[in-house]
This record gives C-alpha cells, sequence and structure tokens, in this order.
C-alpha cells in the first residue's frame, strides 16, 4: 500500500479501512462540526468526513485526522494493524534515510490554484473556519496545517504547526513559541529590523506532509516529506510571495507576519486536556491572497483530553526524535516511549545501565534538546522493563525510584504558557521546570546481595516448573489464556 | 439590534458611565460571527440603556453571568496603515 499523497486520498483510504466515516448530513460549523471531532477522538472512532457545512456549500471537514495508530499506519502506506513498535521502527528507517528533494510544479498542475482570491476579495469567512469548542478566543483557521516561511539568511525552509485564530476577514493571530524554528526566525531577524515576514499557511495536507509540519525533526520539511513518504513532494509557487507550498494542498493563506502589530490570541481548547494559556497579544498575520480547490476539505484538530493527534503524533514523534539523539550519543537505549495520554508530558527511557549517572545524563540531553521545552517528565528504567507496558513501568517507578536519591528537579527550564501545573506567573513568562524519575537499580549496591530480586512467575520458578503450570492451566480448572 | 461579546479578565474593567476602548466580536449569526474589532463604547448593567447587546466572557472562556448593553460609539484602527 503506498503512502496516500494528499489528503484526498487519505479521506478514500480511511473510509475504505473503515477508520472514516462520511457524514453526508448538514453541520454546523459553530461548534457542532468540532463537538463531532472531540467525541470522535474520545470514543478513539473513526474520523469524521463532514461532507455537507451549514453556510459553506461546496467544502467540507475532515476532522482527527491522526488521532489513533491506525490512522497513523495508514498514512504511511502500512496495515493499519501494525503494531506502535512497527509503526516506530518504520518512522525511524525512513527518517534515517536519504533525503528527497521535493519538485516545483507548474501552477497549471497544483490543485490547491483552482480558485484565487485577491485584494478586496480576500476574505477568511469565505473559508468554513470552524468555532472548535465552544468558548474559544474565536475560529481557528489553522488546526492541522503548516505555516510555510524561509529564513531570510540562511534561506531554509520551514513548515511548523502554529495554531492560528481568525481575528477579523484579513488577520490572524496564533501561538508561535519563541524557541520554535519560526519563533526564532522571526526574534533574531524579522522583529528587530522591523520587517514582515512572508507565510503561507497549507490546509488539507497529505497526512505525512501534516506529520512533518509538527515533527521535532531537524530535517527540513519539504525534504522530510519525502523520506517519510518515498517520492518528492510537489510544491508550487506562492502567489503574492516567493515561498513554495504544497500543490495538492486543499487551501493555501498567503500574508506577511506583521512585526509592529498584535491581536489577541486565544483561549483555546489545548493537548494538555484544558484551556491553560491566557489570552494575550501574539504574533499576527494579515492576509493578501488565499487560494483554494474545488470542494475543499478543511482539516480539524481538536484539542482536548486524549486522545487526538496533538497527543498521540507529538508523543510518536517526540519519542522516536529522543531515541536518535539519545543514539547519536552512544547511550545503550532500549528505547524511548511517551504515552499519548501523558499528552506528551512523559519520556520514558529504558537503558542498560552501564555506568553511573546514566540516568541524568539522558535526562540532562533530553531537557537540554531542541524537544524539552514540550515534556517535563523523564522516567529511566532498565533494559528488561518494557517501556511499552504501562503496568511494567508504574510498577518501576513506584519501587525503584528513590524518593530521595532518585528524583531530580532542574529548575528555571524553558517552557510554555500551556502546562496546567505552572504558576500564572510561569505561564506568562514561559518558565519550566523539569523532572527526572530514575529507576535504575544503583550500580555501587552489590548485584547479588543489595538488588532487590524481582518476584514473577517468570523469574522466580525453574521453567520445568512453569512449563508443568502453564500445561496443566485447563486441567487446574483455569479458562485458557489468550 | 447586535450581539457582542467581550473576553476580560474580571467584569470590572468594563466601567460604565465613561468611554472605554474594547476588542469585541458580532455573535451575530452569518458568515462574519466571532470576527472582531477593536471600538470606543459605553457599556451599562441596564440592558435596556443602550441599542446593542454585550456578553462577557472570562480569562479562559468560561461565560460570565454580568450581562451589559453596549453603545459602540466608534471604531479605532491600531492596525498600521501600510497593512490595510
Ligand atoms: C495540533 C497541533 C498544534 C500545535 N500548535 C502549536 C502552536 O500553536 N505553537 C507552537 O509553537 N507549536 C505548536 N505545535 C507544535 C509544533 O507543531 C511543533 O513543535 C513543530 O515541530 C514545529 O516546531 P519547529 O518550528 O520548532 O520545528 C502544535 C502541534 C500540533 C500537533
Amino acid at each position: 500500500m503506498a503512502a496516500p499523497r494528499s489528503n484526498r486520498e487519505f479521506v478514500e483510504a480511511c473510509i475504505k479501512s473503515g477508520d472514516a466515516v462520511r457524514i453526508r448530513q448538514e453541520v454546523d460549523w459553530d461548534n457542532e462540526a468540532g463537538a463531532i471531532v472531540r467525541r470522535a477522538c474520545e470514543l478513539e472512532a473513526p474520523a469524521p468526513f463532514m461532507e455537507k457545512i451549514k453556510d459553506y456549500p461546496g467544502f467540507s471537514y475532515f476532522g482527527a485526522p491522526l488521532s489513533t495508530y491506525r490512522r497513523m499506519a495508514i498514512s504511511l502506506g502500512m496495515d493499519p494493524a501494525s503494531s506502535l513498535p512497527e509503526i516506530g521502527r518504520e518512522y525511524l528507517k525512513r527518517t534515517n534515510s536519504e533525503p528527497i528533494q521535493p519538485v516545483l510544479v507548474d501552477r497549471k498542475d497544483a490543485p490547491c490554484k483552482e480558485n484565487i482570491l485577491r485584494g478586496a476579495d480576500v476574505d477568511l469567512c469565505k473559508l468554513p473556519v470552524p468555532l472548535v469548542h465552544d468558548g474559544d478566543g474565536g475560529r481557528y483557521v489553522g488546526t492541522w496545517h503548516a505555516v510555510v516561511t524561509k529564513h531570510p539568511v540562511r534561506g531554509d525552509v520551514n513548515w511548523g504547526m502554529y495554531r492560528q485564530m481568525m481575528w477579523d476577514s484579513r488577520t490572524m493571530s496564533g501561538a508561535v513559541f519563541p524557541f520554535s524554528d519560526l519563533g526564532k526566525a522571526l526574534n533574531e531577524y524579522y522583529l528587530p529590523r522591523g520587517e514582515s515576514c512572508p507565510f503561507a499557511t497549507a490546509i488539507g495536507l497529505s497526512p505525512l506532509a501534516a506529520m512533518a509540519a509538527c515533527a521535532p525533526s531537524p530535517i527540513p520539511e519539504p525534504e522530510l516529506v519525502g523520506m517519510l513518504s518515498g517520492e518528492p513532494a510537489r510544491l508550487v509557487k506562492c502567489e503574492t510571495n516567493d515561498l513554495e507550498v504544497p500543490a495538492d494542498a486543499e487551501i493555501i493563506i498567503e500574508g506577511e507576519i506583521c512585526p509592529d502589530y498584535k491581536v489577541e490570541e486565544g483561549p483555546f481548547g489545548e493537548y494538555t486536556g484544558y484551556r491553560t494559556s491566557p489570552r494575550d497579544f501574539r504574533v499576527t498575520f494579515r492576509v493578501n491572497c488565499i487560494t483554494y480547490r474545488n470542494n475543499a476539505t478543511m482539516t480539524i484538530s481538536n484539542m482536548g483530553v486524549p486522545q487526538d493527534e496533538g497527543q498521540l503524533l507529538r508523543s510518536f514523534s517526540l519519542g522516536l526524535e529522543l531515541e536518535k539523539l539519545l543514539k547519536s550519543q552512544g547511550i545503550p537505549i532500549t528505547g524511548v516511549y511517551m504515552h499519548p495520554r501523558s499528552t506528551h508530558h512523559m519520556m520514558i527511557v529504558g537503558v542498560k545501565p552501564t555506568y553511573s549517572g546514566i540516568a541524568s545524563q539522558i535526562a540532562q540531553l533530553a531537557f537540554g534538546s531542541k524537544l524539552g521545552p514540550w515534556f517535563h517528565m523523564v522516567v529511566v528504567v532498565d533494559d528488561k522493563t518494557d517501556i511499552y507496558n504501562w503496568n511494567e513501568v508504574y510498577h518501576a517507578l513506584c519501587t525503584r525510584c528513590h524518593p530521595a536519591n532518585g528524583i531530580h528537579i532542574y529548575r528555571n527550564a524553558p517552557g510554555t504558557p500551556l502546562y496546567p501545573f505552572a504558576t500564572p506567573h510561569e505561564r506568562k513568562y514561559s518558565i519550566g521546570s523539569k523532572v527526572l524519575f530514575d529507576c535504575l537499580w544503583p550500580l555501587d549496591w552489590d548485584p547479588v546481595n543489595d538488588v532487590p530480586t524481582t518476584v514473577s512467575f517468570k523469574s522466580v520458578y525453574s521453567q520445568e516448573i512453569q512449563d508443568r503450570v502453564t500445561s496443566n492451566w485447563t486441567a487446574y480448572g483455569y479458562p485458557p489464556v489468550k | 439590534m447586535n450581539q457582542w461579546e467581550v473576553f476580560v479578565m474580571d467584569v470590572a474593567e468594563l466601567a460604565e458611565g465613561q468611554d472605554i476602548e474594547l476588542t469585541i466580536r458580532t455573535l451575530n449569526p452569518g458568515l462574519h460571527k466571532y470576527t472582531y474589532k477593536r471600538v470606543r463604547a459605553q457599556v451599562s448593567s441596564d440592558l435596556k440603556k443602550f441599542p446593542d447587546q454585550l456578553q462577557v466572557r472570562l480569562g479562559r472562556g468560561q461565560m460570565s453571568k454580568s450581562r451589559f448593553s453596549i453603545k459602540v460609539l466608534g471604531d479605532v484602527q491600531r492596525m498600521p496603515a501600510k497593512y490595510l
């Protein structure tokens, strides 16, 4: 099965496999569509493809695109039943492969140019921008999208998923954190010079383009899409600036980021499962042109309590990017896993404890890396603990982590305004703090006499006794073990 | 009659009996529902005093029980002219 090359191919593949449902009755953009997506996330139900939107004939919505591992497997062209470790291995294999450069296509071959609004015709309200959650600060144009920009000096291209709220017909505001690639370009270059930064927001991307836009990978996203999908990403020039955008996207919004003007943004339902970050004056986007496909589909991610793609996909890619980083440092890890229900706050790392301080080294690399602002807990377990099995990790955490010696707190780290536990002051200034739970037996304990031995069926009985008991299990009167 | 909504941290920000500047969004049905503008206005807790209605939301989007009537005195343009 090939990876879907567009959102349309992805919707079709999901409908075919039973991972999306076609909703034919009219749905209101004002809360109803958002509520459908939210419920689908909480029930881990098929993704809703809403074909008829009130006030917006010809447009459709696709919600919760990647909020299950099944849909993630489909997006990679894999069997939907693939296990998480299998999907992870495939991601690592593809993202460690040779870069595949994008190709530039002619405007006439770019479906995103089928309709073009310029000048006085530009009005974001002509798009079915949903009110995702009741009480949000606005209708959110960008919830599952890529904001395309280019570094003014280095020339490298950045696609980032930074939420964007519609403020008025031509203005959006968004949360672009200062440690993100776009945040750095704005703070280092555009804002001090008072220059506006050209941008293009692409909505209704192929699932792998969306995955690339929110992956914390150092590889430029257009190349990353190529590596993930095995073929070059198709790009096309914008109408009003020099940027290049995915030719098969459903909707493109072109404009400039204002260096000298800000409007309010938020509050908004966030991946933590709360509305936490305060409404504030944030990065402001002025829109100059809108292009879109015929019968365009707007993609919606509805973040809230688990499980949505904010948690699922970000846990996945943050965990795997940390795995790459730790391996690149030669640390003998068995793997890294983030449970989506931690709302990507807890990194679980398995390691062969070959030297003292290894957990601390892992935590410092993790928190000190580009990935660090997005999580605040690292749990390090040994190589015999199955990092994917929460029961085992929980047992290790509660029994091996010394309350005085095993918990290490790091203060004044980078944070975000989104951390629910952070004080109002910390949220305002993005001040974070972090914690390591070291669940490794100390190496200065005698391995025979000091380290406790695990007491389990598999560890304390001889193979002969285990075989006798398992083969007699039903004879003892128990139902068979699946 | 127009329906408007405002976000405040504290309802006391809506001082009665004076001209105040607010960012309000329209709740009138239609394609432009929830779009904002910055205005000069007067508000009153007497719902009949001014022609339009103002609904209030607090810091995290919670609906306030306080309701106001509002008179929009004029638009305030903060955006630099080069972007208009
Ligand atoms: C649904 C969704 C919404 C996101 N919203 C934001 C956002 O508003 N601001 C932000 O800085 N990052 C946001 N992220 C995380 C970024 O997409 C992520 O950090 C990505 O790697 C882009 O950052 P970079 O420019 O540092 O590479 C979001 C991720 C997802 C999945």
